[in-house]
């Protein structure tokens, strides 16, 4: 796969806030990439400079190997997916598909083709005269996509497409989106804040925080081996508590101290800070007094397949999260266990505002 | 709501009292000849010469006007659109004031401006150039009605203009639209509502207007509204000013079907 | 470029719309009557305008008829408002379409009818006969600025009211009023600009030996301008800035607040 759009340290601010902080980023050809941040996280700020809408302060946009850092909008061989879909409400369905085509001057009868080609794609078969008002959520959104494929992009840009939508639509929606793609064998660059999507639909996703790219990689990558704590916050559930390393792979948690495999090589050093992840599930309850740690069950809540539990920890220091499949009751001494490879040692967050606490300390 | 009906009963007396006696009784008058009888005289007077001779000036007059506020107003309303908040709210606040002053006194300005003994005169003649004849002229009217209607066409395309959704434009370039591709087809088709009502507030008063053309016109223009106003005032023919009132009203609601076919809203932008 | 562009294109409006009003104000401190010729500063055109009895009568006119208009329009208009809502959306539609009449009809022939009616029901024309036209045509603006804010909405909270125990009446001061409140501002403001500004259907209705500040003017114009209507000008364009200033840095601050909380 060859590289088909690199972002080169991109800077933009407004009205003195930065937005982005100097990203820097590769697309290959045929890729589904999902950008996956909290809002104000400068994803869609990303989105808009590769689209064309909006000029970054500093760094380059390459595209198929040429700079197109100052190329308009409407010369870029991309198209975009609203997140208010965009469309226009004054032209019918089909007006609103042939619109790129109209613009370029294609043949009707290859304009009709294409409608209808397009509709037929995205499951509407037959709906070209219908006003857009008529149309619900789901299928505006599909309308969408139609209008941005007849033009044969080379990337398809999508900002938050499914975010209007209700959850069930938007299950629906993500297998679709994953066979679009794979029919129009073209690139997606996927905007959105939900870590399932970005999880279920990506062959890449890009984790980003105030304007800086935190991790990037394979959706197991980043569920497995996320680089830090805010990465491990975001995807999933987890336990983030403080840590120290105090000698060569131990570290020091809520007072007691742990073997795990993460050591110098890894760039953790005895005597580093450390935040320290473990996800809920894999905590194994053991018999009070035969674990790692020792605490009380304060709350306990049965979301579907297994429990979730609060713990506090005996010496009263920390809550953990639990997930577990066998009941237990709220009050009960529980003993907690944890695999050494399932104890992650990360840095703490690449952020200024979070350096500039820590400096505090 | 336990809303009771009969809280609406003033204002259906009010509407027979001041609206649909009043427009009965021009309907009567103008179908009734001076000695009593029933007649379509007053009626078929709109196609004696002179007053085919208004009519068609106040057209001409009315259209020209309305299309100059027109070009003059959809730029305005872009600028508007696109400056920032704080410079929006000065520039409308800008646009407004002079709708505050009395339009009579607006109207006079220019009479000011445009006299033989007036300001530009004065002007012309501190460079040595001979007076001009500004007044008394069909352009000096149409300036006139250009002057006072202009903050009326400004206002509700600047209002239909500011709601259209940035992402609609940016869209269109997304699509390969040009410039010009994207106003033709994108941003003046979704003003057109705001162009129906700028139109409606300009072209209605302008059609209809006596007073501009009696001060700036010197009473030697005749439009419509000037004949009208003349069998009422000057003539004492309320039979025949009724008779003309009505036909004019046909032209009026004739001109506002046709807008409103252009806009499909309805006329939901009217105020 | 297109930034200079700009700004060229709103300088040129602003000066189209703006130099002959200061015209209007620099002649009216002009010593002489010519409208070319500067002679010097002097105040002596609005002695005569305050020493005209006339035209402050007129003044007097005017404001006392459009706060008087605008009153009785806000309270039918509003009335009206809240007895549609119980109609049958028939009638309703019924009754807006006559409401919309005197908006779209050119001014001077709902002038001319209200003047015929006048003549037929032997009304003799004067103050009243303004005062009830100029109702007739506030009362649209009132109806149009308070109906849509009496929606289901309202329903709901007036229902809410009486699931709490509020008496009908109580919930209805309390609740529907309040919910209208920011309608019926509107409406009466509009009422009153609208009956200050109005001169063609002050035109046809007036008697003869009353005048408003427009029937004023106009009558003064056909005979010759004089620059003690320059001194008017000044004054109304000075009183229009001082009170669109306050409203407007008003509203801001409002804005602000509501922003902040």
């Amino acid at each position: 796969m060859g590289e088909l759009i690199r972002l080169e340290h991109i800077v933009k601010s407004f009205d003195d806030t930065m937005v982005l902080n100097g990203i820097d980023l590769s697309v290959a050809e045929n890729e589904f990439v999902t950008l996956l941040g909290p809002s104000g996280c400068g994803k869609t700020t990303t989105l808009r400079i590769i689209g064309g809408f909006e000029k970054p302060d500093e760094g380059r946009v390459w595209f198929d190997g040429k700079d197109i850092t100052d190329l308009p909008a409407n010369q870029r061989l991309l198209n975009t997916v609203f997140q208010n879909y965009a469309l226009f409400p004054h032209m019918t369905v089909g007006e609103n598909i042939a619109f790129g085509l109209r613009v370029k001057n294609k043949p009707e009868q290859y304009i009709k083709d294409k409608i209808k080609y397009a509709l037929k794609l995205v499951n509407l078969d037959g709906f070209q005269n219908r006003q857009i008002d008529q149309m619900s959520g789901g299928q505006q959104q599909r309308i969408a996509m139609a209008r941005a494929i007849v033009n044969e992009p080379r990337v398809l840009l999508l900002d938050e497409p499914l975010g209007a939508l209700d959850l069930k639509l938007r299950q629906e929606m993500q297998y679709e989106l994953v066979r679009l793609k794979k029919e129009l064998g073209i690139t997606f660059l996927y905007i959105t804040h939900d870590q399932e999507e970005a999880l279920t639909m990506s062959d890449k996703v890009v984790v980003m925080n105030e304007g800086y790219i935190q991790q990037q990689g394979t959706p197991e990558q980043i569920y497995d081996e996320p680089v830090n704590a805010f990465v491990a916050d975001f995807i999933g559930d987890s336990n983030i508590i403080d840590g120290t390393m105090i000698a060569e792979k131990v570290v020091r948690i809520d007072g007691k101290d742990y073997p795990c495999i993460d050591g110098t090589e890894q760039g953790f050093p005895p005597r580093s800070r450390v935040d320290v992840v473990i996800r809920p599930e894999d905590i194994d309850i053991v018999p009070y007094g035969q674990g790692q740690w020792n605490g009380t069950i304060i709350s306990k809540l049965f979301i579907g397949v297994h429990y979730e539990m609060l713990v506090q920890s005996e010496d009263g220091k920390v809550e953990w999260l639990l997930q577990n499949y066998d009941q237990h009751d709220v009050g009960e001494k529980i003993g907690m266990k944890v695999d050494p490879e399932n104890i992650q040692i990360m840095q703490k967050p690449k952020s200024e505002a979070e350096s500039a606490i820590e400096l505090d300390l | 709501m336990v809303a009771k009906k009969r809280f609406a009963t003033p204002f259906i007396i009010w509407i027979i009292a001041g609206t649909v006696i009043p427009l009965a009784s021009i309907a009567y008058y103008g179908f009734t000849s001076r000695e009593g009888g029933f007649t379509f005289a007053n009626i078929l007077a709109m196609f004696q010469h002179d007053h085919m001779q208004a009519l068609g000036l106040s057209l001409l007059l009315a259209v020209i006007s309305t299309v100059i506020c027109l070009v003059m107003a959809f730029p305005m309303a872009m600028i508007l659109r696109e400056s920032k908040w704080g410079k929006q709210g000065f520039l409308i606040f800008v646009i407004i004031l002079p709708m505050w002053m009395n339009f009579l006194l607006r109207t006079m300005a220019w009479q000011v401006l445009l006299e033989r003994q007036g300001v530009i005169n004065a002007l012309i003649t501190a460079v040595g150039l001979p007076r001009q004849e500004l007044m008394n002229t069909p352009g000096a009217i149409v300036l006139g009605m250009v002057y006072d209607f202009l903050p009326f066409m400004i206002l509700p395309i600047y209002n239909t203009v500011s709601k259209i959704d940035n992402h609609l434009i940016e869209a269109a370039y997304d699509l390969g639209a040009s410039k010009t591709m994207t106003y033709a087809r994108v941003i003046i088709p979704l003003t057109v509502p705001g162009i129906v009502s700028g139109v409606t507030m300009v072209f209605i008063p302008a059609l209809t207007t006596f007073v501009i053309s009696n001060m700036l016109g010197g009473g030697k223009i005749n439009l419509i509204g000037n004949i009208i106003e003349q069998e009422f005032t000057v003539n004492s023919n309320w039979y025949l000013g009724s008779g003309l009132s009505l036909v004019m009203m046909v032209f009026i609601i004739a001109s506002m079907l046709l807008l409103q076919k252009f806009d499909k809203t309805g006329g939901q932008n009217l105020i | 470029m297109k930034k200079t562009l700009g700004r060229i294109y709103v300088l040129l409006i602003m000066l189209f719309l703006y130099l002959p009003i200061l015209t209007l104000i620099v002649l009216s401190f002009n010593d002489a009557k010519s409208m070319s010729v500067w002679t010097g500063f002097s105040l002596h055109w609005y002695a005569e305008l305050f020493q005209s009895r006339l035209m402050m009568g007129a003044i007097v006119n005017t404001f006392s008829i459009a706060i008087l208009a605008a009153i009785i329009a806000t309270v039918v208009g509003t009335m009206a408002v809240i007895g549609m809502s119980a109609m049958k959306p028939r009638q309703e539609n019924t009754l807006m379409a006559f409401n919309n009449i005197p908006m779209l009809n050119a001014d001077i022939v709902t002038g001319i009818a209200l003047m015929l009616f006048f003549l037929m029901v032997s009304w003799p024309r004067g103050y009243m006969s303004i005062l009830f036209s100029h109702t007739t045509f506030c009362i649209p603006y009132v109806i149009l600025s308070v109906r849509p804010r009496l929606n289901k909405n309202t329903d709901r909270l007036f229902e809410a009211a009486l699931d709490l125990g509020a008496s009908e009446k109580y919930a209805f001061r309390k609740i529907v009023i309040p919910e209208l409140k920011p309608g019926i501002m509107t409406g009466f403001l509009l009422s009153f600009t609208m009956s200050v500004d109005d001169f063609i259907i002050t035109y046809f209705t007036r008697g003869a030996g009353i005048n408003t500040i427009s029937t004023l003017i106009y009558s003064e114009v056909k005979i010759g301008i004089r620059p003690s209507l320059f001194a008017l000008s000044t004054i109304i364009f000075v009183v229009a800035l001082v009170v669109l200033i306050t409203v407007n840095v008003h509203q801001s601050r409002a804005d602000k607040a509501l922003s902040a909380a």
